[in-house]
C-alpha cells in the first residue's frame, strides 16, 4: 500500500514538474486518474489491497557494494561526511556485541550495536590530512619570538580566561560562558610601596601571595564582552585609586600595618629600658644613652630576630635566632 | 594577489612584537578596548569537505581576507570532552591530536581525568515494598587536550573543525587563556598629569 501511494505521489510529482503553472483542479484530476489506473492494474488476484495475507512485493536485494570495492579506492570519497553504519558499504568484517555461547560476537549484518555507536569512518587519517590541507590557509603562525612562557609573561602579563561550552540540548547557550577571569602579576604593574599596600588592602581575597597573581572574576553582566570590559575597568580603577593618598590614610594605626616594624614598638621600649636599668652603657639616662644602645650590634640582632618572628611566624630557625639574640643581649 | 597577502600574514608576528615597544596599535583611552577581531576572516559559507577534495580545485586565495586587526594570542587552550562512552573518546582524541599536528599546533598534554559516576537508588515498585530498590548509574568519562601557543585565527579554525566533527552524545568545554599587554591607561597613574586638581577626598 505504501508503494502504491508512493508511486501515485511520484507520478504526481513528475506531472507537477513538467507542467508548471497548472491550477489545482487539473492537478487533482491527474492525481485521481493516476490512482484509479494503479488500482485497476493490481497484480494480486485475491486478497484486495490492504486485506489479510497481502504481502507487498519486495524487490530482490543485489550484491552488497563491498564486493565491488577495489582495495586501493579513495575511502574519503566513500565516506565523505558522518553517516550511520551501513554494513553493505563497509568492506570490514566487523563484529560487535555479546558473543553467542561458544561462538563469536554477532556479525555486522543487521547489527544494531554498530548502528547505535557513533563511528569515525569519515575521519580516517587520510581524510584528516585532506581537511587540514584545505584549512591551512586560514591559520596564522605563532610569533617565533614568544617561544617560552617566561617571554610571554614578560611581554603580555595580563591573562584573560573564559570558557566556551558545546553540548546537545534544547538550547545552544550556556550561561556559564559569560564568566571572565582576569589574572595579572602585581610585579608587572607600575606600583610603589604605598600603592602596592593599598592595592592589596583594596583587593583582599582576590590576591594570592605565593604566586603574586591578582585574579578579578567578572560574572555580573549577561555577556562575556561586558564582563571583560568591566574587569578591565576594575583593574584601571584599582590601579589609579591605589596611587592616591587620601587624608584619612594618615590615621593608619599599628593594627592596620601589614608587616611588623620594630621601630616604635613596645619590644624596642622594653629592651632599651632593661638595658638602661642594667647599666650596660654606664651611668646616665636620656636620649643619647638610648641611641647609643640602639647602635649596638646585639640590639640590632635582637631587632632582626623579633621582626622575623612576628612576620614569618614561629618555626625552628626563627626561634633559634631569637634565642641566640637574647643570650647575646644579656651576655649569657 | 597571493604574494602580498602571504607577506602580510608573515609580517603579522613581527608587527605584534614590535607594537609592544613602539605602540603601533591604535589605542583608546577609554577602558572599553576595541573588539579584537581575528586577523584572517573566512568567506561565508564554509566549504564542506566533500566538495573540496572531490573536485580537487584549489581554494582561491582572494577569498581569504587579511585584516589589520591584531590577532589574539592564546597561551593555552584546554579542550575537555565528556561522554558516556570511553571508546568514542579514544577515537575522538586520536582525531583531535592528529588534526592539531597537521595544522601545526603544539599539543601540550593529553590526559584522562577520572570518570564521574552518578548513582541513584529508587524504589522498584510503584507502591510500598520499601525493601526492594533498583539502582541506576550514569558514568561520565573525560578527556583533556591541552594546546599551547596558538593564535586566534588558528584557534578558530581548529575549534570549528573539531566541533563540527563532535560525535553525537559528546559534550565539550573549551577554556581559552588569552594574553594581553598592560593597557596604556595603567602604565602610570593619572594623578601625575593633573597636579593642580584637588584630589577628591572620600
Amino acid at each position: 500500500m505504501a508503494s502504491r501511494t508512493s508511486k501515485a505521489l511520484l507520478s504526481l510529482g513528475r506531472i507537477n514538474v513538467s507542467a508548471l503553472g497548472l491550477n489545482n483542479a487539473v492537478n487533482r484530476i491527474t492525481y485521481s486518474t493516476a490512482l484509479s489506473i494503479d488500482s485497476n492494474s493490481g497484480n494480486k488476484d485475491a486478497p484486495a489491497r490492504g486485506g489479510r495475507g497481502y504481502k507487498r512485493p519486495r524487490r530482490e536485494e543485489g550484491a552488497p557494494r563491498t564486493e565491488n570495492m577495489p582495495v586501493d579506492q579513495d575511502w574519503t570519497a566513500v565516506y565523505p561526511a558522518a553517516k550511520t553504519f551501513r554494513p553493505s558499504s563497509i568492506p570490514l568484517p566487523v563484529r560487535m556485541g555479546y558473543p553467542v555461547k561458544g561462538g563469536a560476537p554477532p556479525e555486522k549484518k543487521g547489527n544494531l550495536e554498530l548502528i547505535k555507536i557513533p563511528n569515525f569512518l569519515h575521519l580516517t587519517p587520510a581524510a584528516i590530512k585532506k581537511h587540514c590541507e584545505a584549512l591551512k590557509p586560514f591559520c596564522t603562525e605563532w610569533p617565533s619570538a614568544l617561544d617560552t612562557d617566561a617571554k610571554c609573561d614578560e611581554h603580555f602579563p595580563i591573562k584573560v580566561e573564559s570558557t566556551d561550552y558545546v553540548s546537545a540540548g534544547l538550547s545552544v547557550r550556556n550561561p556559564s560562558a559569560r564568566i571572565v577571569h582576569l589574572k595579572v602579576k602585581l610585579s608587572t604593574l607600575n606600583l610603589d610601596e604605598h600603592a602596592r599596600k593599598k592595592m592589596l588592602k583594596l583587593v583582599g581575597e582576590r590576591y594570592c601571595e605565593d604566586t603574586d597573581i591578582l585574579t578579578i572574576t567578572a560574572d555580573s553582566c549577561p555577556l562575556r564582552q561586558q564582563n571583560y570590559d568591566y574587569s578591565m575597568y576594575l583593574l584601571t580603577v584599582l590601579y589609579h585609586e591605589s596611587w592616591k593618598t587620601e587624608a584619612w590614610e594618615a590615621e593608619k594605626t599599628v593594627a592596620d600595618m601589614e608587616e611588623y616594624s620594630w621601630e616604635g614598638s613596645p619590644s624596642q621600649k622594653n629592651v632599651l629600658d632593661m638595658l638602661v636599668r642594667m647599666k650596660v652603657a654606664g651611668e646616665g639616662e636620656g636620649e643619647e644613652v638610648r641611641e647609643q644602645l640602639l647602635g649596638r650590634s646585639e640590639v640590632q640582632e635582637y631587632k632582626d630576630s623579633v621582626t622575623r618572628l612576628k612576620n614569618e611566624g614561629e618555626n625552628e630557625s626563627s626561634m633559634l635566632q631569637y634565642k641566640e639574640a637574647v643570650k647575646k643581649v644579656f651576655n649569657l | 594577489m597571493a604574494a602580498p597577502t602571504v607577506l602580510r600574514r608573515q609580517l603579522f608576528p613581527l608587527a605584534r612584537i614590535l607594537s609592544g615597544l613602539s605602540h603601533l596599535k591604535p589605542r583608546s583611552l577609554t577602558v572599553c578596548s576595541g573588539h579584537r577581531r581575528c586577523a584572517v576572516s573566512r568567506f561565508p559559507p564554509p566549504l564542506t569537505p566533500s566538495a573540496s577534495f572531490h573536485t580537487a580545485t584549489p581554494l582561491s586565495s582572494s577569498a581569504i581576507t587579511v585584516t589589520e586587526e591584531p590577532d589574539v594570542l592564546f597561551q593555552k587552550v584546554l579542550v575537555l570532552v565528556k561522554s558516556h562512552d570511553r571508546a568514542v573518546l579514544d577515537s575522538y582524541e586520536f582525531f583531535a591530536t592528529t588534526a592539531a599536528q597537521e595544522l601545526g599546533i603544539t599539543v601540550g598534554k593529553v590526559f584522562e581525568p577520572q570518570k564521574d559516576i552518578e548513582r541513584v537508588t529508587l524504589l522498584k515498585s510503584v507502591h510500598i515494598f520499601k525493601n526492594h530498590r533498583v539502582q541506576y548509574e550514569m558514568r561520565t568519562h573525560f578527556r583533556c587536550i591541552e594546546l599551547s601557543h596558538i593564535t586566534g585565527s588558528t584557534a578558530k579554525v581548529y575549534l570549528e573543525y573539531v566541533q563540527r566533527n563532535l560525535p553525537e552524545g559528546v559534550a565539550m568545554e573549551v577554556t581559552k587563556t588569552a594574553m594581553e599587554k598592560v593597557p596604556d591607561h595603567i602604565l602610570k597613574p593619572m594623578w601625575e598629569d593633573l597636579p593642580a586638581d584637588d584630589k577628591p577626598s572620600q
